[in-house]
Parts: structure tokens; C-alpha cells; sequence
């Protein structure tokens, strides 16, 4: 079992429940979209990088650059605008970058960093170096046109990328029935001659076991992976009952403060569901409550000391 | 030499020495989709020509991802009204790394698009105003009027760190490029070039307006009227102090602008010059008409005679 791992994963989800209570205090000027749930494919991800690939993300980044930054302050200052904060500033939360630790590029422009993915990895091809391009998408991003576009010319120009799509079934409010004919990623990414793979359940140690393999292979072989993340962004609530919705209607998280997540003080606040879409509930499977709950404990006193 | 000969001589010149470096397009490999820009070109052993699949928005992308990683680029495309793909991410991506310029290594990114300028293409590829895109996404643009340009352009400009647009006509395209002048004074870090001076009236030409505008500038003088002929090369940025200080000893001034929008940067210039004593003002440039709709000449036709009876 890696340590680091479930450090990570917990630490994660703190940091993000510290950030919500601010955002709930009214605290920030800008946008942020909170990423619970998607815990376990960050960890994964910034646990399967060597030193010189390279990332790009999406607006929903706060997961992954947590997971590339050790502490929290810098980024809770990049979100307060502060010159202190991870870029000083002046990229805020949707375009949040780190580029000493990989990240080094996020877009909040559904697909727009796809095509930018494809030039980051062909200077890596001019340059033979052994690194690897991530790519980060959602199921809306695969709606783009540029989606496919990309695809194309990476698979044309035999780039190593892996593709990774966070499918959590939502765009804004509207669930992926109400705003399309289901899209079968795996037929679509087939008929450009690209490997599909499709992972859930929020296992980061499988998870990273499949992105370390396909990471080598994609190197190794000058090919394109595209891994299909199911998962679900915690957060959500029901309104209060109305005729129409007489169990009251179901909101989606996407973005700003999330009303049903808090932090009391109780460490088992950390448990957001009790079931596999919550990352924190699988390592409660995986190494027991106890166990987690003493990670928590001490991580949580860590963070809560970068404020004083 | 022909307008696009000589321009493809100045891009052999310069990409063969350079490493690390991607010329991409749809055909460039043999040229011949872009009127033999990109013919016969060599590079060094490390980069790149790219025959590239039909995906504007995504082409350009792929530069700004090379380039981001520290590699060079060039993005040759057939016409502008295709740039318009790629206008997200012209605004958007671009504006990242301006955010984060420190951070990311010295790339280099050069979009060199031909404007469908002689008007006949159809109601599709009649978007000539090169500095409505450049204007929305704050881009250094620069236009191609003649040899004086493409060698300062091209020395200063093609395949240097950071990016820019580099705009060419399609209707010079297949004529001898001009080579009969050569800028007197050169100001705004080459934004604008001086081609004559004179003391009776200023002409600023703007877009591709410079053969009209010179030939103007040529029946003036024969009938006794010295002019001052300024052409803007790159719009953005551009410090006008210098055609400022000009008009203000003219106190005359013709505005020449081949450009099709409702807000051209002759309209920008003019708000520019508000204020001062100007005693006569002479705009030449298209107004709307439903002809932009349809196939026909992109040429306006300057009256000579009109123009010197109102300086008389």
C-alpha cells in the first residue's frame, strides 16, 4: 500500500472542504470548480508523471493541482488574487497552472486545450524526449468539434499522448441524456485507430497501475490512449419540495460553494458519500476507517497550520 | 520577382538554418494550393514540414502547444476568412501565455495567411480587414504591401520568440513585388514606415492601400502638392506621435483604407486625431454596400482629380 497515496487522496478533499468554507464565506471574487470525487483519478495521474511530461487541464483542475502542489496556501492565494499566490494571481482558478510541477496549461474553454495538447507533445517528438503529454477533457469537451480534430492530428503525426475524459455525466445543469444521443467514446476514438480504455470505482492504486503502462506504452510506441474516467462530482443537493418536484428537484454541483459539503470540525466530515463514487469510501475499504480517520487527523492539523 | 516569390525566397532564407522547427499547413509541402507559397522548401535535419489535416481552430492550437514548449512554428494557411476558426484560440490561448509569459520557455509561432482581397473569391472569403482579428485578440499583425516590408518583416519579425500574424494579399499575390521605394524613416518599433515628405498634406494608407496610395502620392507632386505618405504596417500598439507632429504642419490629411468593416482603423485614427486643427480631412475607404456580398472587385477606385481639387 503507498502512503503517499492515501495522504494524498485525504488531503485532496480537506484542502477542497477548507476552500468551500471560504467560498461559502464569500470570500472569493472568482469562479472555482470544486472537484470532489475526483480524488482518486488526480492522485493516480500526478503519481504515474516523471519529471519532464507535461499536463493539460481543464477549468475543473483544483483536484490535480492539489495533487501537484504540497501545500494549500499557495493555491487559496492564487484564489484570493494575492501576489503570493501560485501564479501570483493572475490566472485565478480555471486556468490554474504549475509549471514546475507539470501542469502546464489549463483551459476553461470546453476542448480548446486538446489541439494545444497535440503541439506541447510534437515538441517533445522534435526534441526526442522520453515524455508524455497528458490531456484532460469531461463529456462535454467530447461534444467539440476540436475533440475530434485533435485526435486526428495527434494520431496522423504519431504523438505520445493519453487523452483522459472525466465523464461525470453533466454540463452545468443539464444531465448528458437531456443534452444529447449517447456517445460511444470507445467506437469514436476506435475509428481514428486510437486504444481506448475505460476505468471506475475510484481505486487511485489501479488507477495508477493502468496510467503507469499505458504512460510506457504511449512513449514506447509513439501512441495515443484514450482513458475514459467514470465518475461522478460530489457536492450535490435536492431543493426544497415543490409540486412539480415533490422529492425536491436534484441539483448537479458544478461550480461555487457547495452547500451540502461542511467542515464542523468533526474529521468524519470527510466522507461525503457512503458508497464507491466517493474516492474517500473506497480507501475506507481499502485500508479501514480507523486508518483513514488518523491520516485525516494529522493532515488536517498540517493544513489548518499553513494559516496560522 | 513576383509579390509571392519573393516572399517565399525570404521564408527558405530564413527557416533553413533553424532547429527545432514546424512548418505546418494543408499542401505546403509542394506549395501549390497557396499559389507556390512554401515551394521547394528545406530545413534543417531536426524539424518539421507538416502536410496538415483541414482543422483551423485546431491548427492553431498546435502552434501555440509548440511554441509554449519552446519549439518554432509556422502556420501557413490559404486565406484569412479560415483564421476565423481559430479565433478562440487566437483570443484564449494566447491570452494564457501573455498571463504566464515568464513561465513558459521562448517558443516562436508565426501565422502567415493570404487575405482574399481582389473581391471576386465570393460572399465566403471576402473578409479582408486583417486588423478586426488582430484587434480582438490584441495580435501583432503586420501587412505585406512591397520588398521594403517583407525584409523588415521578415528580419524582425518571422520566427521570432513570441507570435504574431504575418497577413499577405492575394491580389499582389502574382504581380512584381514593389520594390521602387524604400521607407525614408521607420517609427513604432516598424509599425510604420515613411515613404515621401512633404509639407502640404499627410497621407496615411492602412491595409493593402499602398500601390493606390503611392501612385496618389506620385499625381500630387506632379501637380505641386507635396505630401507626407505614411503606410501602417501593424496596427496594434502603434505609437502615432510621429503622424501626429506631421499633421500638425499640414494641417492636411487623406486617409486611405481598403478594408471592409463598419469599424475600420481609419475610424480608430480618426478618433486618434481629434482635437487637432485640421483643416481638411479626406477619407477613401469602402463603405457598406450590399456588393460585399457578392463576387465583385475589391479595388476602389481613388478619383485623383476629385482629391487635388479639394487641396487646391
Amino acid at each position: 500500500m503507498n502512503e503517499e497515496i492515501v495522504k494524498d487522496i485525504v488531503r485532496i478533499r480537506l484542502s477542497q472542504m477548507m476552500v468551500n468554507e471560504k467560498y461559502k464565506e464569500g470570500k472569493f471574487k472568482i469562479p472555482i470548480h470544486l472537484s470532489f470525487g475526483h480524488e482518486a483519478i488526480a492522485v493516480a495521474l500526478s503519481h504515474s508523471l516523471k519529471y519532464e511530461d507535461k499536463v493539460l487541464l481543464t477549468h475543473r483542475n483544483i483536484a490535480y493541482n492539489l495533487a501537484r502542489a504540497p501545500k494549500l496556501k499557495p493555491i487559496m492565494d492564487e484564489y484570493l488574487l494575492l501576489d503570493s499566490g501560485l501564479c501570483q494571481g493572475r490566472l485565478g482558478s480555471m486556468n490554474l497552472i504549475n509549471r514546475e510541477r507539470n501542469i502546464i496549461y489549463s483551459s476553461s474553454i470546453l476542448a480548446n486545450n486538446f489541439s494545444v495538447a497535440a503541439g506541447v507533445a510534437m515538441a517533445e517528438k522534435l526534441k526526442s524526449a522520453p515524455a508524455a503529454t497528458f490531456v484532460l477533457g469531461g463529456d462535454g469537451s467530447m461534444e467539440e468539434g476540436s475533440f475530434y480534430e485533435s485526435l486526428v492530428m495527434m494520431k496522423s503525426l504519431g504523438l505520445s499522448v493519453i487523452v483522459i475524459i472525466e465523464n461525470n455525466e453533466w454540463s452545468l445543469g443539464s444531465h448528458i441524456t437531456e443534452r444529447r444521443i449517447p456517445i460511444d467514446l470507445r467506437k469514436l476514438v476506435s475509428s481514428v485507430d486510437i486504444e481506448f480504455i475505460q476505468i471506475e470505482g475510484n481505486d487511485a492504486f489501479s488507477y495508477l497501475k493502468i496510467l503507469t503502462e499505458i504512460r510506457q506504452k504511449s512513449l514506447n510506441e509513439n501512441k495515443i490512449y484514450c482513458v475514459e474516467v467514470k465518475l461522478k462530482t460530489l457536492g450535490d443537493r435536492n431543493e426544497s419540495p415543490s409540486s412539480e418536484y415533490p422529492s425536491g428537484k436534484y441539483i448537479n454541483y458544478h461550480a461555487g460553494p457547495s452547500s451540502t459539503v461542511n467542515l464542523t470540525g468533526d474529521i468524519k466530515d470527510l466522507f461525503l458519500r457512503y458508497d464507491i463514487d466517493d474516492p474517500i469510501y473506497v480507501l475506507k475499504e481499502q485500508i479501514g476507517e480507523n486508518a483513514v480517520l488518523k491520516v485525516a487527523e494529522q493532515i488536517y492539523s498540517n493544513l489548518k497550520s499553513e494559516f496560522k | 520577382m513576383k509579390y509571392t516569390e519573393y516572399i517565399n525566397s525570404l521564408i527558405k532564407e530564413k527557416v533553413k538554418p533553424v532547429d527545432n522547427c514546424v512548418l505546418f499547413g494543408q499542401n505546403i509541402k509542394t506549395g501549390s494550393c497557396l499559389g507556390g507559397l512554401t515551394r521547394n522548401i528545406k530545413l534543417s535535419e531536426n524539424s518539421r514540414i507538416v502536410n496538415s489535416t483541414n482543422a483551423e481552430n485546431s491548427l492553431v492550437g498546435f502552434g501555440f502547444g509548440l511554441m509554449m514548449n519552446g519549439a518554432s512554428s509556422v502556420f501557413f494557411m490559404k486565406q484569412l476568412d479560415f483564421l476565423l476558426l481559430g479565433i478562440d484560440q487566437l483570443v484564449n490561448t494566447y491570452n494564457i501565455i501573455r498571463s504566464v509569459k515568464d513561465n513558459y520557455p521562448i517558443g516562436s509561432f508565426t501565422i502567415v495567411a493570404t487575405v482574399v482581397d481582389s473581391g471576386y473569391d465570393g460572399p465566403q472569403s471576402s473578409f479582408n480587414n486583417f486588423y478586426d482579428l488582430c484587434s480582438i485578440a490584441r495580435i501583432q499583425g503586420f501587412t505585406i504591401n512591397n520588398k521594403s516590408d517583407a525584409d523588415y518583416i521578415f528580419e524582425n519579425e518571422f520566427l521570432q520568440p513570441g507570435f504574431r500574424i504575418i497577413a499577405l494579399s492575394q491580389r499582389l499575390g502574382k504581380l512584381e513585388i514593389n520594390d521602387s521605394l524604400s521607407p525614408r524613416n521607420i517609427f513604432s518599433n516598424g509599425n510604420i514606415f515613411q515613404y515621401s515628405d512633404g509639407i502640404d498634406v499627410t497621407i496615411i494608407s492602412i491595409n493593402f492601400s499602398f500601390g493606390q496610395s503611392n501612385e496618389l502620392v506620385n499625381f500630387l507632386l506632379e501637380n505641386k502638392i507635396a505630401a507626407t505618405h505614411f503606410h501602417v504596417n501593424n496596427i496594434i500598439n502603434t505609437n502615432w506621435e510621429e503622424v501626429f507632429s506631421n499633421v500638425a504642419v499640414t494641417k492636411k490629411i487623406i486617409i486611405i483604407d481598403d478594408s471592409k468593416s463598419i469599424q475600420t482603423s481609419s475610424d480608430l485614427l480618426l478618433a486618434k486625431l481629434c482635437g487637432m486643427d485640421i483643416q481638411k480631412k479626406i477619407v477613401i475607404k469602402h463603405e457598406p454596400s450590399s456588393d460585399w456580398l457578392y463576387p465583385r472587385s475589391d479595388i476602389f477606385e481613388i478619383d485623383q482629380h476629385y482629391i487635388l481639387n479639394q487641396l487646391i
